[in-house]
């Protein structure tokens, strides 16, 4: 934290996990610019924006850096340097692949605790709830995953349309700053 | 950002910085940092002679966009400098050239000079470190750079390890600190 005459400036670190394709992007693309692009890009590495908050009743200004680390196997060993610091993450899978599901619980709620910061909270995200047809991971099994990791909400999610997007990171933005001691209701 | 940010760095300097980037970030990694400095047409940088300049105070733009984004990051940071010490002097020369020439490359109100150097202990006094002017900000980059600079200039067999007084990262002065870079020597 940092304070710049009277006001204080906080910054705060949160990621974007899940496999390959799951849409982490197009979820931080949604929300930060209202976007949406049809065509899968994979990224290189991470991508990070910022999403600034003024909280009028404590004057204070909040920086959350988002973390949209790439999912692709291959970089493991980098991945582990970029948890460092976390405050909180989105577990996202594809609604539409169920071995993305599996691997929230076998792969990434396991890495996040493993190397983000301790008490750091998180949501489960399953994306891509507009392809109804094709979803192969319920709602049920969604819910029931969320109780069992422990996620403080599980929220279904579709980037494309922009359903629940804004109210996924609000509730993570909340829970990261009640743990930080502010309380304020960004829901 | 504040203050007066007159000075010339030369595009070498640039190069070497945004190849670290790329090795540790990626490509999309190294693109969020120069996109939040608004620097995206540096990009290409390494195309341009290496031995011209561009302003000390783009530059700086780049080192807060990066200290911004990479907040509590201090693994990646110290990873990063030590990348950019090796993209910067790629073929071996000694530790007190490193230091010269540092101090040639990047022309602006900083020193950083060897205060003592025994045989097996080098000290390093940086004043005003441009790599963590900012509030806040601790500078694992410029250790993980001077570590490097160090560590490919002595036989591979010996080892650099590190010491640097606990800064108070809120003090404004934070950026005048000493680093003492210990040897350890394995006799074959």
């Amino acid at each position: 934290m940092m304070d710049e005459g009277d006001k204080k400036k906080w910054a705060i670190k949160l990621t974007v996990l899940g496999d390959a394709a799951v849409g982490k992007t197009s979820l931080i693309n949604k929300y930060i610019t209202n976007s949406f692009k049809e065509k899968y890009q994979p990224t290189l590495g991470v991508n990070i924006v910022t999403k600034d908050i003024q909280i009028q009743e404590d004057n204070s200004e909040i920086q959350f850096l988002l973390w949209d680390i790439l999912g692709q196997d291959k970089y493991e060993l980098t991945r582990q340097m970029f948890f460092q610091g976390c405050a909180g993450t989105l577990l996202v899978y594809d609604m539409t692949r169920y071995s993305t599901f599996e691997r929230v619980k076998t792969k990434w709620i396991e890495d996040f605790k493993k190397y983000g910061k301790p008490d750091s909270v998180y949501l489960l995200i399953g994306n891509k709830s507009d392809l109804k047809d094709s979803i192969k991971a319920s709602s049920e099994e969604g819910k029931l995953l969320a109780d069992k990791i422990e996620a403080v909400e599980f929220l279904e999610t579709s980037a494309k349309y922009g359903e629940n997007v804004e109210k996924a990171f609000r509730i993570l933005f909340s829970h990261v700053l009640e743990k930080s001691g502010v309380k304020i209701d960004l829901e | 950002m504040i203050g007066d940010y007159k000075g010339t760095v030369k595009n070498k300097v640039v190069v070497a910085l945004l190849q670290a980037y790329h090795d540790i970030l990626d490509y999309d990694g190294m693109k969020s940092i120069l996109r939040e400095a608004e620097m995206m047409h540096l990009k290409d940088i390494k195309d341009k002679n290496p031995n011209e300049s561009i302003d000390f105070f783009s530059f700086k733009k780049i080192i807060s966009a990066q200290n911004c984004l990479l907040y509590d990051s201090s693994i990646l940071l110290f990873e990063i400098g030590k990348k950019f010490s090796f993209y910067l002097f790629p073929f071996g020369i000694n530790f007190e050239e490193i230091i010269d020439k540092i101090n040639s490359l990047i022309i602006t109100d900083w020193k950083v000079k060897i205060i003592e150097n025994n045989t097996n202990e080098i000290i390093v006094q940086v004043n005003r470190c441009i790599f963590c002017s900012e509030i806040g900000v601790p500078c694992d980059l410029f250790e993980g750079f001077l570590v490097h600079s160090l560590q490919k200039s002595l036989p591979s067999q010996d080892l650099v390890i590190y010491e640097m007084n606990k800064q108070d990262i809120n003090d404004p002065n934070h950026n005048n600190f000493v680093v003492k870079l210990k040897i350890k020597r394995n006799f074959k």
